[in-house]
């Protein structure tokens, strides 16, 4: 009997262990924004994820950057049939969209204000986070027309090539630097989404 | 009894007759397709050996982008990958062992050219893979296009179009070069590795191959620019119509794939789809599997087995490859590239 009794006491705790952890699980942290993480700018990218001149061919004036949400690309277009392509992390699923806009707006080191839509999805966010390499945005950020989304640099290198923002584009500090200063205020931005079935 | 053994050798004359009809007409049955069926096997022929396009591992499993095209075709006719045969045909006598209908099919990284069609009697139904002369150089010169290789020694190899390419693109551009020529390809990358040259030249899809066997292979790049037209393409005999748009639209149907977003990972989500284009593809809406002499299904059954031209390209030479060719002109028509389908209407 106490040995039946010891088997069901385990059983439940197994069953609790399971559920807890697939709770846990499907509590999917965001793993898109820590706060005061320091970027390891040592880190080294996968060779699809570096920055390199490829073939492109567009209609597209040099200057205009397309960013192609299903490749995790970002391409700034060159003369001749070239682009300059940079790896980039995306939005996580539901947190994805497409269309064209400018630039509005350039900041270096820039604050971070989460939206207030953010924060009600994560409440643990902060309210005001000052620039500076702690800061998820980390050294550069260009504005994406009115909308509250932005292509910025991270803290966390490592999701480059993934989809786990909330609908910024992020790339590694350094690349986002070189786009910085190859981009002004007014830049064509054109967003493409993978094809719906 | 005179009449019965009359009729008895009449008989069999009619059926040696028949019989040697029968022979003759097997053959010289020139439709592949029924051949093929009655084998149950697609014969397809390769290269040897070259990564990251065919080549066998030691248990004799072929991978690759131009094997990966033959197991589409297997597909889409048998349901089964597996039904095709890999037969492996030198440079010099590929085209010859297609037009004696050694195999069915060359995909074989063969160039399409016009003399190639009308010397040999053959058909090249749509291009696999744009490739052309590039230039491999070391990260560290930092250019970004080959008008800044002025000046350059060029490491190449003798007696090769990729020698008279080089000439007239310098030529054609008022560049200066040096040649450092050698008749081994092995040797010309020897003297790269060593320094002695600033670049070396060949096929793009050769130098992502080459580049592996350098001492530092990450220091190294290749540049986006191409000057000339290598474009690859499976071969078919002329005159076999029906066989011809099989193999012409199994690429297609790939390409088309992906452009319209289906994959091997979400074909069953596909096959719900109300998108008439996506419905045209799948076969939930018109006939032209049956009108190519296949089934309804037939773009699906080459999208679930082999998936869609990205990924049959990103498996086997792209970014999750050893190779890691970017798409560059082999990517679609409407995402920076020149890979280009016609509609499926």
């Amino acid at each position: 009997m106490t040995d039946f009794r010891r088997l069901t006491g385990m059983f439940i705790a197994t069953l609790g262990l399971i559920f807890s952890t697939s709770y846990a699980s499907a509590q999917q942290p965001d793993r898109g924004d820590e706060p005061g993480l320091i970027a390891d700018d040592s880190y080294q990218l996968d060779p699809e994820w570096q920055k390199q001149v490829v073939y492109y061919r567009t209609t597209e004036a040099p200057g205009t950057i397309i960013i192609s949400t299903n490749e995790r690309h970002l391409y700034l277009v060159q003369p001749g049939g070239r682009a300059i392509r940079y790896g980039i992390g995306v939005g996580r699923d539901g947190f994805q969209w497409q269309g064209l806009v400018n630039i509005t707006n350039k900041k270096e080191w820039p604050d971070w204000t989460p939206p207030p839509e953010m924060i009600q999805r994560q409440p643990y966010l902060p309210r005001f986070m000052a620039g500076g390499p702690g800061n998820p945005l980390g050294a550069r950020a260009m504005y994406l027309g009115t909308t509250v989304y932005r292509i910025h640099g991270t803290n966390r290198p490592d999701t480059i090539g993934t989809k786990v923002s909330s609908g910024c584009f992020r790339l590694v500090n350094n690349d986002v630097a070189d786009l910085y200063d190859r981009v002004p205020v007014g830049t064509k931005v054109v967003i493409r989404q993978k094809p719906e079935l | 009894m005179r009449t019965f053994r009359g009729g008895l050798l009449i008989g069999l004359a009619v059926a040696v007759l028949v019989g040697a009809l029968a022979v003759v007409y097997e053959m010289y049955d020139t439709r592949t397709l029924k051949r093929t069926v009655r084998r149950g096997e697609v014969f397809c022929g390769v290269n040897k050996g070259l990564p990251g396009f065919s080549i066998p591992d030691d248990k004799g499993n072929w991978t690759g982008f131009d094997v990966d095209f033959c197991r589409a075709v297997a597909a889409a006719i048998f349901n089964d990958p597996s039904k095709a045969k890999f037969i492996p045909l030198d440079a010099s006598e590929r085209f010859k062992e297609l037009q004696s209908r050694k195999v069915d099919i060359l995909s074989r990284n063969s160039t399409w050219s016009m003399a190639r069609e009308l010397d040999y009697d053959l058909y090249f139904p749509a291009v696999a893979y744009y490739d052309g002369e590039g230039f491999m150089l070391p990260r560290s010169r930092n250019k970004e296009t080959a008008l800044d290789l002025n000046g350059s020694k060029v490491c190449v190899q003798a007696g090769t179009t990729t020698l008279l390419n080089l000439a007239d693109y310098f030529r054609a551009n008022n560049m200066k070069y040096e040649e450092v020529k050698f008749d081994k390809l092995e040797d010309v990358v020897k003297a790269y590795d060593s320094g002695k040259c600033d670049t070396l030249t060949a096929d793009a899809s050769q130098l992502y191959a080459l580049r592996l066997n350098l001492s530092k292979p990450g220091d190294h790049m290749i540049l986006p620019d191409m000057i000339s037209k290598e474009p690859l393409a499976p071969v078919v005999r002329q005159r076999d119509d029906d066989w011809m748009m099989i193999v012409k639209w199994t690429l297609y149907a790939m390409i088309n794939a992906e452009e319209l977003g289906i994959t091997s990972e979400n074909i069953d989500e596909a096959l719900k789809s109300k998108k008439p284009e996506v419905m045209r593809l799948v076969g939930t809406e018109g006939n032209y599997g049956e009108q190519l002499g296949l089934t309804k299904d037939w773009a699906v059954r080459i999208i679930r087995h082999v998936g869609n031209y990205g990924e049959m390209y990103e498996r086997n030479i792209g970014e999750k490859s050893k190779l890691k060719i970017p798409r560059g002109m082999n990517q679609l028509w409407n995402a920076g590239g020149v890979q280009y389908a016609p509609p499926m209407r």
